[in-house]
Parts: C-alpha cells; sequence; structure tokens
C-alpha cells in the first residue's frame, strides 16, 4: 500500500500590508462545565511546565488558560458565578505590548497576534504587571521534569527557560501548520480545519476558536450574537476572544 | 534519551539498535509492536516533522472513550478524542489529556520484581520467564478454589481472558471492583432498573433532548459513568434544540461543580432524596390531573419539615416538572449512598414514568448492550466486597491475582482489605504503578501502560449506540514490562492441560482476535470486513467497532401501579456533621501520580496539589477554625485529619471531603499529599449492597495544625491572609 502524503514547504514568507487571517474565540459560559479539560489539553500541547506544590501557593503556576468563578450571596441563596476560562485576550490595543523594553512582546502584523519571542525576553515582568487579565505567567525557576516525562514534549513548541515570560499563543504551531498545508494545496485555510488544544478538547464545544474576519465562520457567528461580550470591555483592548453570558 | 548524548553514544546506540530490531522484527508478541527506531533508520511511514495518529482507548476510567494519540518517532506527544467514536465523539476530559504524564511517568514499575517481605519494598528485579513460571506455578498447583483474581473495571478484554482461565482452572468467577464505581453506585442504579423495570440495564438519560432535568445527586458532569457524553448531552441541552435553553434543577447538600451549573441548586437535607422525589411526584401527578397509586399516600408537609425544602419550593418544583415538554429525573451519586438509597433510585426513575419520559427522546432509556455482551454486567458491590475480604480472612484465598485496580486505598479501610491480606498465600500485582496495593504484594508483575496496550472495552453508557472500543498501542512499551494476558497465556501453555487448551492463543493479540471474529460480517456496523484479519486492521484503524444505528430501548413496566415507599436514612456513627464524600472531578480515582493533574486546579475551591475538607465558613467560625486550619474528622470507622476549606456553598450541617489523595504509595507525585475519606468509611451498605458513604455521621475537632493549601483563586491567599487581610 503506498500512503500519498501531501508534504507542505515550510517558509515564513509574508509581505508588508499582507493579512494572513485574524483570529478569534467565542467561549459560552452558558455551556462550560468548568471540567478544566481546556487546562490540561493546553498544557500537554505546549509544553508547560508544572511547578509543584510550593511554588503553585505562592501563585507561581504557569497555566495560559484558568477557569475563573465567583460567588454571589449568601447560603442558601449562594450562586456561583458562571464558569469563565480566561486565557490571553489576544488584543487588538495591547496593554502589554509597549511596555516591553525589549520588543519581546509585539504584535504579530501577520497572524494579528499577541506574540511572547522568548529569546528577545529579559524578563523585565513589565507586560505582566501591565496585562488587565493576569494571564501571563512567567518562568521563575527551571522547573523539573524527571525523566522520561521529557519524551512527551511537543516538537512544534519551544520549551522555555527560567527568567522568561510566557502566555498562550492560540496554538500558533497548529495555525502554522494548517497554513503550511493549505498553502501546499494552493487554498485558504478552512473555517473549522483545524483548531486550538483547548477547543479541541472541551467536551461541551463552549470553545469555538476560528477566523473572526470572515462573517460566515463559526466563531463570527456566535461572537455577533446577542450575548457576547468582552472581558473588561472598558479598557479599549479590542480582545479577539468574545465570552457569551452564561445563564 | 539522557541529556549529555553524544555523537558517540549515538553511533553506539544506533547500531545496537539496528541488532535489535532484527530480533524484534521476529515471531512472538513483541513484533506486534511499532519500535522506537534510531533516527537513522526511520520506518518508512515517518516524515520528519510529520506527526503519526493512532487510535486507542482511554484506560483513565472505564467509560472506554476513543482516543486519538499524536505521536512523532516513536513518542506519545497529545491526546485527543477520536471524532468518530460513539461514547465521547473526538472529545476528552481533564483525566484523559493527563494520561499521558501517566506514561511517562518517572515512578512507573520498570521490571517484574519480587518484594523481599511484604510493604519492605525491598525489591529485586526478576526476569520475564521467572516471573511466568511463578504464574504458571500458582495456576497449576494452588488449590482452584483458592484461586482469586480482582480486576478493575477496565480494560474488558483482561476481564474476558481472565474469565476463561478461571473456568478453566476452576477457579471462581474473577471480581470486578472500582472506586468509581462505588461512588457512582452503579449497583443501585442497575438494581432499580431492574426492580421497576424487569430487565437489568444501565439506564441512558437522553439529556441532550431534554428541556428541564432534575439530578438527584447525580455528578454526571464530573465522573459519573460517562462525563464526556453526559457534559455533551448537557451542552445540547443547553442550546436548547427544538425547546429553547433548557434547565437544570440540582438536589446535593453541597454545591458540587454539577451543582454549580444548575440554574436552581436545592442544598437538600442528606438521605431525604428520596422523599423529596415522593413529594415531587405527588404535585407533578396533581398538576397534570393524574392519579397516580405511585405518589399517593405521600405526606408533602412532612416531606418539606424533614427535607429543609420549604411546602412552597416543593410545590414550585412539582408544577415546573409536570409542565415540562421533555423532563428527566436522573438518580446517582451520593443521593444513592444511604440506607434508603435503592428507594431513592426507584422513586427519582419512577418521576419519569410520571411525565411519559420512559422511552421518550429526552427521558429515560435503556442503553444497548455492547457488542459481543450478552447481558448487563455491573462490578462488585460493597456487600459482595465485604464477602471476599471475609474470604480471604477466613485462609480461603491461596493465590490473589490483583489488576487495574488497587484496593487497599479503594476500599473502605474498614473493610479491612489490606489485614486480610496477610492471610492469603500469594499475592501478585500486574500494577503499572507502584500502588498500594503492590507494596502489600510478594511480587509485581507490570503491565503496560494503558497507551502500551492492546485490548478492547466495552462502552457500557452514555452511547445510544452499541460500541466496542478498540485499543492498540500507540508507542512501543517503554520499559521491560509485559501485557498481563500475555503472561497469562504463557503461564497457561507451561502449565499444560486443560488450562493451555483452554487458552490456545499465541498473544494478546491472536486472543483479541479470536473474541473478534463473531463481529465479522455483523450489519449495521460503522465498518465491516469480510474476514478477521482486515476485520482487526480496521478495528485498530477506527479505534473500535459500533452500530451506525441507535439501539436504545424503551423501558416497561408497571412503574406508576403502586404505592413507592422511601424509608428513613439512617446514619452510622456519632457526630453533629454530615460527610458527604465526592471524587475528586479532576483526580478521580487514580490521578494523583500524574503531575499536571495535580497542579490542574479543582473547579469549585481552586485547591491544587492536595485535598481538603470543606465547612461552611459560619460552622468553621463555630467551631474556631479558618482556612487552611487542620481538622481531626472522627467516623465511627475511622479518623483523619484534614486542612480545612471554608466553602460558601455547603450546609452548614455537612462536611465535604473529596476522594483521590491520601496515597501513601503510588509514585512521588501522590505519596503522602492530602487525607482519604475512605479512611472513614464503614461497612453500612444500602438495599443494592452498595456502600452508604454518604450515610454517616462524624466529628470534627481542631487540632491546632495548620497546612497551607495551595489555590489559584486569591494569589494573596497564602501569605495574604498571614498578613490579615481579607481577599
Amino acid at each position: 500500500m503506498t500512503i500519498e502524503l501531501k508534504i507542505p514547504e515550510y517558509s515564513a514568507n509574508w509581505a508588508e500590508g499582507e493579512q494572513q487571517g485574524k483570529w478569534g474565540m467565542a467561549i459560552d459560559m452558558d455551556i462550560c462545565t468548568g471540567c478544566q479539560a481546556c487546562v490540561a489539553a493546553c498544557a500537554m500541547e505546549n509544553n508547560i511546565p508544572f511547578v509543584g506544590e510550593a511554588d503553585s501557593g505562592y501563585g507561581r503556576s504557569m497555566h495560559w488558560i484558568r477557569t475563573e468563578r465567583f460567588w454571589e450571596g449568601e447560603f442558601p441563596e449562594i450562586k456561583m458565578t458562571p464558569y469563565q476560562p480566561v486565557l490571553c485576550q489576544q488584543c487588538g490595543h495591547a496593554p502589554c505590548e509597549p511596555v516591553c523594553p525589549a520588543f519581546a512582546t509585539v504584535h504579530s502584523q501577520a497572524e494579528a497576534l499577541n506574540l511572547q519571542v522568548y529569546n528577545r525576553c529579559v524578563g523585565t515582568r513589565y507586560c505582566a504587571n501591565n496585562c488587565p487579565y493576569q494571564v501571563r505567567s512567567f518562568n521563575w525557576r527551571d522547573y523539573e521534569r524527571p525523566e522520561p516525562l521529557p519524551n512527551q514534549l511537543n516538537p512544534d513548541v519551544t520549551v522555555r527557560r527560567r527568567g522568561v515570560m510566557e502566555k498562550c499563543t492560540f496554538c500558533i504551531q497548529r495555525i502554522h501548520r494548517a497554513q503550511d498545508q493549505a498553502k501546499a494545496e494552493g487554498r485558504e485555510v478552512a473555517d473549522g480545519e483545524f483548531t486550538t488544544a483547548c477547543a479541541q478538547a472541551c467536551p461541551a464545544d463552549a470553545i469555538v476558536f476560528g477566523r473572526i474576519d470572515d462573517p460566515e465562520s463559526a466563531v463570527s457567528k456566535l461572537a455577533g450574537g446577542a450575548r457576547g461580550f468582552h472581558m473588561l470591555e472598558e479598557l479599549g483592548t479590542l480582545p479577539a476572544v468574545t465570552y457569551l453570558k452564561g445563564g | 534519551m539522557t541529556d549529555n548524548f553524544s555523537r558517540r553514544d549515538f553511533l553506539k546506540l544506533a547500531s545496537v539498535g539496528a541488532a535489535t530490531t532484527a530480533i524484534l522484527t521476529g515471531c512472538g508478541p513483541a513484533s506486534r509492536y511499532v519500535t522506537r527506531e534510531p533516527y537513522t533508520q526511520m520506518p518508512e511511514y515517518t516524515y520528519n516533522g510529520q506527526s503519526t495518529y493512532y487510535a486507542t482507548t482511554c484506560r483513565e476510567c472505564a467509560a472506554g472513550c476513543g482516543l486519538v494519540v499524536r505521536t512523532m518517532q516513536g513518542r506519545a506527544l497529545k491526546v485527543e478524542g477520536n471524532k468518530n467514536h460513539p461514547a465521547n465523539l473526538g472529545k476528552t476530559c481533564v483525566r484523559g489529556q493527563a494520561t499521558l504524564h501517566g506514561l511517562y511517568n518517572p515512578d512507573r514499575v520498570q521490571d517484574p520484581a519480587k518484594q523481599s517481605k511484604r510493604g519492605s519494598r525491598d525489591f529485586s528485579n526478576m526476569d520475564w520467564d521467572a516471573a511466568i513460571a511463578v504464574v504458571a506455578d500458582a495456576l497449576k498447583n494452588t488449590d482452584p478454589a483458592g484461586v482469586a483474581f480482582l480486576m478493575g473495571m477496565a480494560p474488558d478484554h483482561l476481564f474476558d481472558l481472565v474469565s476463561d482461565l478461571a473456568k478453566a482452572v476452576g477457579a471462581p468467577t474473577p471480581i470486578r471492583f472500582g472506586a468509581l464505581g462505588m461512588f457512582e453506585a452503579r449497583a443501585t442504579l442497575g438494581k432499580a432498573v431492574e426492580n421497576l423495570f424487569g430487565q437489568a440495564a444501565m439506564p441512558f438519560f437522553d439529556l441532550g433532548k431534554s428541556d428541564l432535568v432534575f439530578s438527584f445527586g447525580a455528578n454526571f458532569l464530573e465522573t459519573w459513568l460517562a462525563p464526556v457524553a453526559f457534559t455533551r448531552g448537557f451542552a445540547n441541552m443547553r442550546r436548547g434544540g427544538g425547546h429553547g435553553r433548557g434547565t437544570l434543577v440540582h438536589f446535593e447538600p453541597r454545591m458540587s461543580q454539577t451543582a454549580s451549573k444548575a440554574d436552581m441548586w436545592i442544598p437538600i437535607t442528606p438521605g431525604t432524596e428520596g422523599l423529596v422525589a415522593l413529594a415531587i411526584g405527588r404535585i407533578a401527578a396533581e398538576a397534570r390531573g393524574a392519579t397516580s397509586a405511585a405518589f399517593e399516600n405521600v405526606d408533602v408537609e412532612a416531606i418539606a419539615s424533614a427535607s429543609g425544602v420549604s411546602a412552597e419550593k416543593l410545590d414550585e418544583l412539582g408544577k415546573l416538572f409536570a409542565s415540562a415538554d421533555a423532563a428527566l429525573a436522573i438518580p446517582g451519586g451520593a443521593a444513592l449512598a444511604h440506607s434508603n438509597g435503592l428507594e431513592t433510585a426507584e422513586a427519582v426513575l419512577a418521576l419519569n414514568a410520571l411525565v411519559g419520559g420512559l422511552g421518550r427522546a429526552g427521558g429515560v432509556l435503556l442503553a444497548p448492550l455492547a457488542p459481543m455482551q450478552t447481558e448487563f454486567s455491573r462490578p462488585a458491590n460493597i456487600a459482595e466486597m465485604a464477602d471476599f475480604v471475609e474470604k480471604m480472612k477466613g485462609g480461603k484465598i491461596k493465590t490473589l491475582f490483583v489488576h487495574g485496580v488497587n484496593p487497599v486505598f479503594e476500599l473502605p479501610k474498614s473493610l479491612g482489605f489490606e489485614d486480610a491480606l496477610k492471610s492469603v498465600g500469594t499475592v501478585i500485582s500486574f500494577a503499572t504503578f507502584p500502588d498500594e496495593t503492590a507494596m502489600q504484594a510478594d511480587y509485581v508483575f507490570p503491565d503496560h501502560h494503558g497507551l502500551e496496550s492492546w485490548g478492547y472495552q466495552r462502552v457500557a453508557a452514555g452511547s445510544s449506540q452499541s460500541a466496542l472500543s478498540g485499543a492498540q498501542p500507540v508507542v512501543s512499551p517503554y520499559y521491560n514490562t509485559r501485557a498481563t494476558a500475555d503472561v497469562f497465556l504463557a503461564a497457561a501453555a507451561s502449565a499444560g492441560g486443560a488450562l493451555a487448551q483452554a487458552l490456545p492463543f499465541k498473544d494478546e493479540v491472536e486472543f483479541i482476535q479470536s473474541k473478534l471474529v463473531a463481529l465479522v460480517g455483523e450489519g449495521d456496523g460503522y465498518f465491516g470486513a469480510p474476514e478477521i484479519n482486515t476485520f482487526t486492521a480496521y478495528f485498530q484503524q477506527y479505534g473500535g467497532w459500533w452500530k451506525t444505528v441507535e439501539e436504545l430501548s424503551t423501558p416497561s413496566g408497571d412503574v406508576l401501579g403502586k404505592a413507592i415507599k422511601v424509608g428513613e436514612a439512617k446514619f452510622a456513627g456519632e457526630g453533629e456533621f454530615y460527610l458527604h464524600p465526592f471524587v475528586s472531578p479532576v483526580l478521580g480515582e487514580a490521578g494523583a501520580n500524574k503531575p499536571w493533574l495535580q497542579e490542574v486546579p479543582d473547579p469549585t475551591t481552586t485547591v491544587m496539589w492536595g485535598s481538603w475538607v470543606e465547612i461552611h465558613p459560619e460552622t468553621a467560625h463555630e467551631l474556631g477554625v479558618d482556612n487552611d486550619d487542620v481538622v481531626l474528622i472522627t467516623s465511627e470507622a475511622g479518623a483523619v485529619e484534614a486542612v480545612v476549606y471554608k466553602y460558601p456553598a455547603i450546609r452548614p450541617d455537612t462536611i465535604a471531603m473529596p476522594f483521590g489523595q491520601g496515597h501513601s504509595a503510588y509514585g512521588r507525585y501522590a505519596e503522602g499529599r492530602g487525607s482519604n475519606p475512605a479512611d472513614l468509611f464503614g461497612e453500612q451498605v444500602n438495599d443494592a449492597g452498595d456502600l452508604a458513604f454518604a450515610g454517616m455521621r462524624v466529628k470534627v475537632e481542631k487540632t491546632g495544625k495548620t497546612y497551607p493549601l495551595a489555590r489559584l483563586e486569591s494569589r494573596m491567599g497564602v501569605y495574604g491572609e498571614a498578613l490579615g487581610e481579607e481577599h
């Protein structure tokens, strides 16, 4: 049996002014059950280190996505606010970017995302201080991954080391893979062709990822609905993540 | 691969690799595996930078979800759901995602070994021939009545093989157990279905097409039966197909993760769930103008005062239930873990009959049996496990084989399993991880990790299609482990006689094929094949075999014809608090050894790397304890220390504790972390033999010690409170 593989040629030849796509996410808080599958999926996809009990207790855990919940009222009339998965909002007008002295936190024109360039980062942590969503995590140490755990590391994603800031990338490695594949086949990336690790795992399909610049995409339709809102919208950060109000 | 790896080492390894490859491609079980090749000799399907994907079955619980694992150059990188698989349709839960941290866990059992003295942890490695000789000797030279097999709820193919083996030796039928089955109250659910509908079967709750769900303690969004399938159903209910947004009402003394998604959470007095179901039934029957004998003699006022749910609220709920288009009532979990649990399950299931929910879309149906399954089966309940432990204590069990379950940790401590092991001549564990039971064994003959294994698992719950989930190795075995099925087959062959005749298979795959052959030519399948080899190839490729048509059946029986009685729940022990144990939604029964699962915050408390006891803030104030204080919890059966988490959404007369931590073995990430509520459990069971783990009263005392819990909420939490600040 012969297997036909369409192997894409890897190239990063983006030209000034060329818009390759603008990615966005819609998260339905009415459906999110807080199950944390996205949290584990993200950690597995993106080589996020675990920091252990002591550092977790000091708030140094490295989750790129977390589910938030708050309490309203008192027993027995107490309500939990709907679970809200919080990740980098990929702001169009990002507070983290202008404060980086090393240009490690930059805006990508090609993908319209906030990038974190690890080998530029000098660890000033200004970006984390300036992020209103608290979604950036800092490598306070070189966290240990005892053998044979490193076998699981995703070769598409850099393993970060001490002194570097990191955050959600919208699974940029998956974006590039899909773009390369589409280019090799001479077509556009289709909606739903690939998705981020969190959206892929989500058992409730509460997280939907796709092209927000395509009005026909699933994410655009959800984000444009009456329940949509942006987190801390009043700050004018133009997030690419739209939340749908929960019940 | 070590970190320091010179080119010279690489060349050395490459030449050794070439020699080994030549051996491995010979006959024998090892040739069934894709081997990890040196980079100079990549298999032809490997293209640098491209991944290979294998379909298999998740083994983190017994639900049988299909996985597709991304591998590259012989390493497993990422777990995804199998999109075609009817149990999970491409999705996974948090435990499924973290299964790779089991595969590459630094604390796996690496070689077959003999322990010099049980509990000593002084293991000397053996070779597999010697290990097989030990198993063969045990099978051949033990009185068959004294051979016992204790198996986990997964995998099914090994259970089938061991069942055949036990039959051939004349040993008692293998026993299956799992803590999840105990917390789910599976036996109670099955018994209630049998009592009401005259047929033992797994009920199928059609959440997705329902517009109103009353859940009585069923934690279906967490670990109950098939959480991924139920989460999908819940999402579809909320999206509201033909009905508009569906409503969830949840009855539980504590706001669980499932309860937190409810539109209405009813913090009910523990043990009154069945009574409340009766009251709702009575009011709903009246509202619908129907008379039903089942709910006729129900005293709503008395139930209101017993349950703490006001008569007005009961009235509102009853009318709500009566007026919905497709109402559904689900019994499960702690609600059934009371002395009256079976009656509760029947009362709740009867509510469905009242609103025409039996066999209707969005109601209760009966799940189909899996392919090749002839009758409904369930794991052992606690009454049966107690009998088993008695047999052990009486010295009737000479040789005990344990696979896929960790009874020393999972069973109530009061049953005395660990103690009873002392009366067992030889204990052989097939544990992949160094769990508590393996530490009490004479031999540990490690099985492969689930992702290195062949097998199949019957999908018991959550699928409307009859489904058999298939497992295949996605990577070659990392350590010197061996499939337990292969060990038994080799042992049977070397024992000879009737044993060898009963199991004439070369290896595990041949055994699996001997079972799958029944499906060749079967109609309505996801795929068909004219002969077994092609069938097996497709079975591997697609990750199992399932029907393409739904095979749900309609429950029948005179459910409403006679009055349903729910007795008062009896509580064991003294003390001012009800104990409400629940399974950690993140760790499940066996997740504590996976470091990333430890670091995933609990959904409701956000605690990481630990366990806790939930106490209402006012109760904590009265007890004089605060967050992070350690308290001593005493039941009639035992005592544990636990760290206080002031939880605002729990009844002030109830405390709650997660199950999943408190290991005394099980690897570096699990050992010595938190406490195990199973140490508090007594032996009270309900009428279906399931443990009444929620039917307990406990005392809580301050110890004066503190232990800071790591939690994601309030990053100031740990030192902020020490500074006297409120967060």
